[in-house]
């Protein structure tokens, strides 16, 4: 077992008299893909949005294991949780800056050390040497990650103009520029085609192996999850019902009987 | 096909013509009069029935020539289409023209004071128009009470320089504080309102700075406003015919015969030159962090959050760097005017201000000079027919929305690029 990356213990959520997650533990380990699947309503994005901080959960806690520091989660509040503790996102429905060009999206996720290095905006205007470096170094991290998707030759053109499959994968790279320690995506593969979603599995590949860092997925295309998830965690109605490697998951009455019902 | 593009279109402005007829019949058709000291209805059916029919008729010759894409039928509008492009692609040879025009226009020899006159009004407009843009167009924060800025630095423009007697330049940055920080004020609020909520508590910030001043009379003077602004002088050289004994003014100290023109040129310096400020400004904060988060925003909040942006700094630096160029503007009005009362920061000087961003495309700073030059010399032009003003100006929006709907110049440049791609056109 690697290092923990992230520690969910006795997680609760509700929203009046309905249970969305009900007293949820599991671990995601570092440099480790760790799958949150189980069928629709299960409580998957709910997990995500109570950890990125944008739902305030009932109860329980969320540990982030940072190198010499154990953050937790439940301090920050929305967009806290990526600035301060490295926690990166994408959406279910993409939601890239679809009037802002690609290049732009990139260096919206680098705001806070351009912004920092901008002297709140006073040294940028004078284009202190500082800043401009600072500058130029962010969009190398952007090109760095553009060359990897390979869409640098559409740097400049709007992301909205992108078709869908580059969208998920920019989206993907633009939560990679904040630089963080765990990452969330939520359903990525949705709407792609085989060959996208292979080359997700690949790009997916590269940032656990190359940027060490953890990565939570929620997914419904089982090629993806059978493929590259180390660790998967299966939800149903909010609880867990089965938790172990892809293919212990596969053969688990338990799941079969979530996704497919019991026998007559 | 087209048998049935043609019906539905006649049956589209029969429907308008239905609609207009509701509007129209009662505002226009049922006029009071007095008569005998009571009040008659005189109605005026004619005249709704031209209207009636110019409506129905405007919105079946769009629904033709405009609306429909179909080749056969349709005409492609060619003319706008070579516009478009024209602004589009000559849009930094325009702006430069205009800013060399308006360096050289008070020495033109047709220039006279009428002129002068509108053109100091627009070139407000347009900074005005600027730096609301960066809330609206930029930080897409629909803001309809932006003459509260322009207020509240007019007048502490005029109380810090009547009452202390401080110079323009003095005053000019203390008022441009004090606008930025009731742009704040106004941003604590409204940081978790969108769109059409925001419009409305906005709108109501305008008016309750209106009303404010007009009732806090022991500061404010009220609904009597506020006279004897002092003038700004030339770097300490003041205008003025008949200096007092041993004074240096501005035509003594340069061996010049008095005119007042003289300070109306100087004038129109300054504002120019504070216009120009403003869109240096903007466009250089455009291509900063801070800048490109105000976009983004627009785009989308939740992202943002996901980011690490902090939406709420992001917010009150926009309305507040907004409002600051707002009190700016309102301190070079007060100087102009050297008379300042509630009366001239109406909620329709925040509709004109908007009607501009909107209409010249929102983000886009040459936009917004056409669209001023459009539309506040299309009210210029109708001063002499006082009661058509109006219409025209609704009616030049009408236009606009028809033919451009997304603005005149709506094209948007990235702030930063990989390539250079003007290099490879």
């Amino acid at each position: 077992m690697t290092e923990k990356l992230l520690d969910v213990e006795n997680l609760t959520m509700k929203f009046g008299g309905l249970l969305a997650i009900d007293n949820l533990s599991f671990s995601a380990a570092k440099d480790q893909i760790t799958s949150i699947i189980g069928p629709n309503g299960a409580g998957k994005t709910t997990v995500f949005n109570c950890l990125t901080g944008f739902y305030k959960a009932t109860a329980g806690s969320m540990f982030l294991n940072k190198e010499n520091e154990r953050l937790n989660l439940k301090k920050f509040s929305d967009f806290k949780v990526a600035q301060k503790a490295g926690v990166a996102r994408t959406f279910q429905n993409i939601r890239l800056f679809p009037q802002m060009s690609v290049l732009e999206n990139l260096m919206v996720a680098q705001h806070n050390k351009l912004m920092d290095a901008s002297g709140f905006t006073i040294l940028g205007l004078f284009n202190a040497p500082s800043f401009v470096n600072k500058e130029k170094e962010a969009v190398e991290i952007s090109k760095y990650w553009l060359d990897i998707i390979g869409l640098t030759h559409r740097a400049d053109d709007d992301a909205g103009d992108l078709p869908y499959g580059d969208q998920r994968k920019l989206e993907i790279v633009r939560a990679m520029c904040i630089n963080p320690h765990l990452l969330c995506l939520d359903e990525p593969a949705a709407g792609l085609n085989a060959k996208e979603s292979a080359e997700l599995n690949k790009l997916l590949l590269f940032i656990k192996k190359e940027k060490k860092t953890g990565i939570l997925l929620i997914e419904h295309d089982m090629s993806v999850v059978m493929e590259i998830s180390d660790h998967v965690v299966v939800l149903n109605y909010g609880k867990k019902i089965f938790q172990g490697s892809a293919k212990e998951t596969k053969n688990s009455p338990a799941v079969i009987e979530a996704y497919l019902g019991t026998e007559e | 096909m087209r048998k049935n593009f043609l019906y539905s279109s006649i049956k589209d402005s029969l429907f308008t013509g239905l609609i207009a007829l509701a509007l129209f019949g009662p505002i226009v058709g049922l006029r009071t009069v007095a008569k005998n000291e009571v009040l008659v209805v005189s109605p005026k059916w004619f005249i709704v029935l031209v209207i009636v029919i110019v409506c129905a008729l405007g919105r079946f010759l769009t629904n033709l020539y405009i609306y429909n894409r179909d080749q056969k039928f349709g005409i492609q509008s060619t003319i706008g289409k070579s516009i478009t492009n024209f602004l589009d692609t000559k849009g930094t040879q325009i702006a430069l023209s205009a800013i060399i025009f308006s360096v050289i226009f008070p020495f033109l020899p047709f220039t006279d004071r009428y002129l002068m006159d509108i053109a100091i009004m627009m070139l407000t407009y347009i900074m005005l128009g600027w730096g609301l843009n960066i809330v609206i167009g930029l930080a897409g924060l629909l803001d309809l009470g932006y003459v509260a800025f322009y207020a509240v630095g007019a007048y502490s423009y005029a109380l810090f320089a009547i009452h202390f007697g401080w110079s323009f330049w003095i005053c000019l940055p203390i008022a441009g504080i004090f606008a930025a920080m009731f742009g704040v004020l106004l941003g604590f609020p409204v940081l978790r309102l969108r769109g059409d909520y925001l419009a409305i508590v906005t709108l109501a910030f305008g008016e309750m700075i209106r009303i404010l001043l007009l009732n806090w009379y022991q500061l404010t003077k009220g609904p009597d406003g506020l006279t004897g602004i002092p003038r700004p002088s030339f770097f300490g050289l003041p205008f003025k015919s008949f200096p007092d004994e041993g004074e240096q003014t501005f035509h003594t100290f340069f061996g010049l015969e008095y005119s007042p023109m003289q300070r109306i040129i100087f004038l129109y310096y300054l504002i120019l030159v504070l216009a120009l400020i403003t869109n240096l400004f903007t466009i250089k904060i455009r291509r900063l962090p801070i800048g490109r988060a105000w976009e983004a925003l627009r785009e989308d909040e939740i992202a943002c959050k996901s980011l690490g942006v902090n939406p709420r700094n992001t917010k009150l630096t926009a309305f507040a760097i907004g409002a600051m160029f707002g009190g700016f503007a309102g301190s070079f009005f007060a100087t102009r005017q050297a008379f300042i009362s509630p009366e001239s920061f109406t909620f329709i000087e925040s509709a004109i201000i908007v009607a501009i961003v909107v209409l010249g495309g929102m983000g886009s700073q040459t936009g917004v000079v056409l669209a001023t030059v459009f539309l506040i010399g299309l009210i210029e032009v109708f001063r002499d027919f006082e009661s058509y003003r109006m219409i025209a100006f609704g009616g030049a929006m009408v236009l606009i929305m028809i033919f451009r709907p997304r603005g005149i110049l709506a094209t948007r440049k990235p702030t930063i690029t990989l390539q250079k791609k003007e290099a490879t056109k």
